[in-house]
């Protein structure tokens, strides 16, 4: 029975946290560098409407990085409370990298993301700028230092064992692995589609309504007409270039155990939910990327139709509608062209997942391939309390993911007048208006 | 081994984590529990979230960044603390999320009812870390939980510190642009809360010779740390206002990090010297990068902010 088994509950606690973690990380990932561009643009420019661009993308960054922390601390604890058996044998060679992560990623990342949100009216637009370059950049460097905690998982390398603890003897074999350096690749272009179909989606909403008179969704289809182009096809490549380290020994193997300990254990542990989960993945994943990498590069062709310029082609075929359309819906057949951009973030999303679902399916039975096997990496615990824990951080985490998308949702439609991080009107709040210094009592 | 006797860079930057996550984050915490207290109206109680707002996120990150070197740099410490105080951990990372769904989502929906939901969350999440903190010193001071008077008080005193921390914090930082009403009560705060500390810990140092006490690795320190504690809180319960009492309440919370990290005799050797270079090597250029973060946010937020931000 799976309620009664610590085992399946902790495995399947774990696989919910990062698949919920990595949904919102991706769009922190993909969106970062888009704002990044966008508000150095704005700041080299002094420009306006691009400013605005920023405020209305970085409204829904901070929403949904919000849920990313919240995931993120949980898995971290969740690593060190129910996986405790990783850290005993791994900690100087797993948990390394993750150590480096919280302090010189994290840490840095979180600060300075505290910095750009209370920063907006009491800094220079250039220091503000260097603000989130820091967040970007770290936030990224995060993506890394995890990955090569993650690839090490699959491909272990750079330690000897020493009484029964893997002692770190070459950190460059660790930096190096190819299953750290391709899966950081794949992952990073990956978040990179997420976030240009998300932006695409909501830029075709508003399109579609015709409500764009910053010029913020027109820009917003050409960003993600460009990555649509270039990415799936990045994405693909490097995705493929993992396989080659696929039903190879890695070269810490015999270690721990031998060759013979190891057939016994990967005989035993196959099977069952998780090879379903594992194909299924596998076909997921493949799916929704062969679908983008072939109709990605078709996004340019939305190019015409939102040119402001409406030159003689354009007139006598009825495309370009024009700046002064921007404020009205464009035609119906533009209205449809653009419908199914509206749903594309499904398949980045569902690539994504079904991708992380076969990268870790498919190195069970082992946490650790070759030297840990996943049924001893858990903390010894008792049902009840595996339960327990099980059942509040399922249920916690379903109400915030959904409260989240909700509000993620919401503020895309209300577009950037109605952002968290929009300019707030004088009538809008009736404190704004009287800018009374404060009076310290003390 | 102690860290007094050998103080490995690795051991201090580990107790430094812990030490400075319990004075930042120690202010919005405490706050966070007295919220009920010190906000009666709507407005007040916006202002008590738009004080934490700009610190939790830099003061969380330093429990994180702890989290991480353990598991990095001491995993014999990290499994011997999650076997001693599973429990404690999960109910003090439930605590937490509660707390920061609260803080995170608090401004994003404009009805009364969920701004009501979200303080919940808040308040609940912050008394749930602060007693799981309390635990927390406890079960590591001694060799773990133990149904007897001595963690009890423990946990008691660390629990105060924390709602001192915060009345001084909220002393400072709740003077609203028309009236300071809750910077006063949680001003008055601080004398009451010094004097219930004091008690605590002075019954906390008596129940400690008992069973289920600890048994520190060093006598004069565990009493040379006692002594510290009980003079900041008697510092802070002859007077009132956030001038001192932001310093002694600094001074008291770091003591039960500090009493942990000197006399508990936690496992914090052998790390082996690959491991401490890489990780070292990889730290140190951020630092500066670190510092000045951390610095320009809270000289930055030194003023509060008069209009509404992202978090309230």
């Amino acid at each position: 029975m799976l309620l009664e088994d610590p085992l399946a509950l902790a495995r399947l606690q774990f696989a919910f946290t990062a698949a919920t973690h990595y949904m919102f990380v991706a769009l922190t990932l993909g969106l970062a560098p888009y704002i990044l561009f966008t508000q150095f643009v704005a700041a080299l420019r002094g420009d306006r409407s691009r400013m605005l661009s920023v405020r209305f993308w970085g409204g829904l960054y901070l929403v949904n990085y919000g849920m990313g922390v919240l995931s993120g601390l949980v898995m971290e604890l969740q690593l060190a409370l129910n996986w405790s058996g990783i850290q005993e044998t791994f900690g100087y060679t797993f948990a390394a990298p993750l150590a480096i992560e919280t302090m010189t990623a994290f840490f840095v990342e979180s600060t300075f993301l505290g910095l750009w949100i209370f920063g907006w009216d009491r800094m220079g637009r250039w220091a503000h700028l260097f603000c989130f370059l820091v967040v970007s950049l770290t936030a990224y460097g995060s993506a890394w230092w995890v990955l090569v905690s993650n690839g090490f998982l699959r491909h272990p390398v750079g330690f000897e064992m020493v009484d029964g603890v893997a002692h770190l003897s070459d950190p460059m074999a660790l930096v190096t692995n190819p299953a750290a350096v391709f899966a950081f690749l794949h992952v990073v272009t990956g978040a990179m589609t997420v976030g240009a179909l998300v932006v695409a989606a909501v830029s075709a909403y508003h399109l579609r309504r015709g409500q764009d008179e910053h010029g913020i969704f027109r820009r917003g289809i050409r960003y993600s007409a460009i990555m649509m182009c270039v990415m799936p096809m990045l994405v693909v490549g490097f995705g493929g270039a993992q396989f080659q380290i696929f039903g190879q020994d890695p070269p810490t193997s015999g270690l721990t155990y031998t060759a013979e300990e190891i057939a016994t254990i990967e005989a035993s542990g196959g099977g069952g939910l998780v090879a379903v989960a594992n194909l299924t993945g596998d076909v997921v994943m493949m799916t929704s990327w062969a679908v983008m990498f072939f109709l990605g590069p078709l996004i340019p062709l939305f190019l015409p139709l939102l040119s402001a310029r409406r030159g003689r082609w354009g007139r006598r075929l009825g495309l370009a509608p024009g700046p002064e359309l921007f404020s009205r819906p464009p035609a119906r057949w533009i209205r449809w062209a653009l419908a199914p951009l509206l749903v594309s973030p499904a398949l980045p999303y569902l690539a994504s997942i079904g991708g992380w679902v076969y990268r870790e399916t498919n190195r069970q039975p082992w946490v650790v391939v070759h030297h840990l096997t996943t049924a001893d990496a858990m903390t010894p615990m008792s049902p009840a309390a595996a339960l327990a824990s099980f059942t509040f951080f399922t249920l916690a985490f379903t109400v915030l993911a959904v409260v989240t998308y909700t509000l993620l949702f919401r503020y895309a439609r209300r577009g950037p007048e109605g952002g968290p991080l929009a300019e707030r009107r004088a009538d809008a709040d009736p404190g704004a208006d009287e800018p009374a210094a404060p009076v310290h009592t003390f | 081994m102690d860290l007094l006797s050998v103080p490995s860079p690795s051991a201090l930057l580990l107790a430094l984590f812990v030490v400075g996550y319990l004075v930042l984050a120690g202010a919005d915490v405490g706050l966070g529990m007295l919220m009920p207290h010190v906000a009666r109206s709507p407005d007040q109680r916006r202002r008590v979230v738009a004080s934490i707002a700009p610190y939790f996120l830099a003061s969380e990150v330093w429990l994180v960044a702890a989290v991480g070197v353990m598991a990095g740099m001491f995993p014999e410490l990290e499994h011997l603390v999650v076997a001693r105080l599973w429990p404690v951990l999960v109910v003090l990372l439930a605590g937490w999320l509660l707390r920061d769904a609260g803080l995170w989502f608090r401004a994003r929906v404009d009805t009364p009812r969920w701004r009501g939901l979200c303080d919940t969350a808040i308040v609940a999440g912050s008394w749930t870390l602060a007693v799981s903190w309390g635990l927390a010193v406890a079960g590591l001071l001694t060799d773990g939980l133990s149904p007897s008077p001595f963690p009890v008080l423990c946990t008691i005193t660390v629990v105060c510190l924390f709602a001192l921390r915060g009345a001084a914090f909220g002393a400072e930082r709740l003077v609203g642009p028309f009236e300071a009403e809750s910077a006063d009560v949680a001003a008055r705060a601080t004398r009451s809360l010094a004097r219930f500390a004091l008690g605590a810990t002075i019954a906390t140092v008596l129940a400690a010779p008992w069973s289920g006490g600890p048994s520190p690795t060093s006598l004069g320190a565990a009493v040379t740390l006692a002594v510290v504690l009980a003079a900041a809180l008697a510092l802070t319960s002859g007077l009132t206002g956030p001038m001192f009492s932001r310093h002694t309440s600094a001074l008291a919370i770091a003591i039960p990090g500090l009493l942990v990290a000197s006399t508990a005799g936690l496992p914090t050797s052998g790390l082996p010297g690959t491991t401490a270079v890489f990780v070292w090597s990889m730290l140190l250029p951020v630092v500066p990068v670190m510092l000045l973060g951390q610095v320009w946010l809270y000289r930055m937020t030194r003023r509060p902010a008069t209009g509404a931000t992202f978090f309230a």
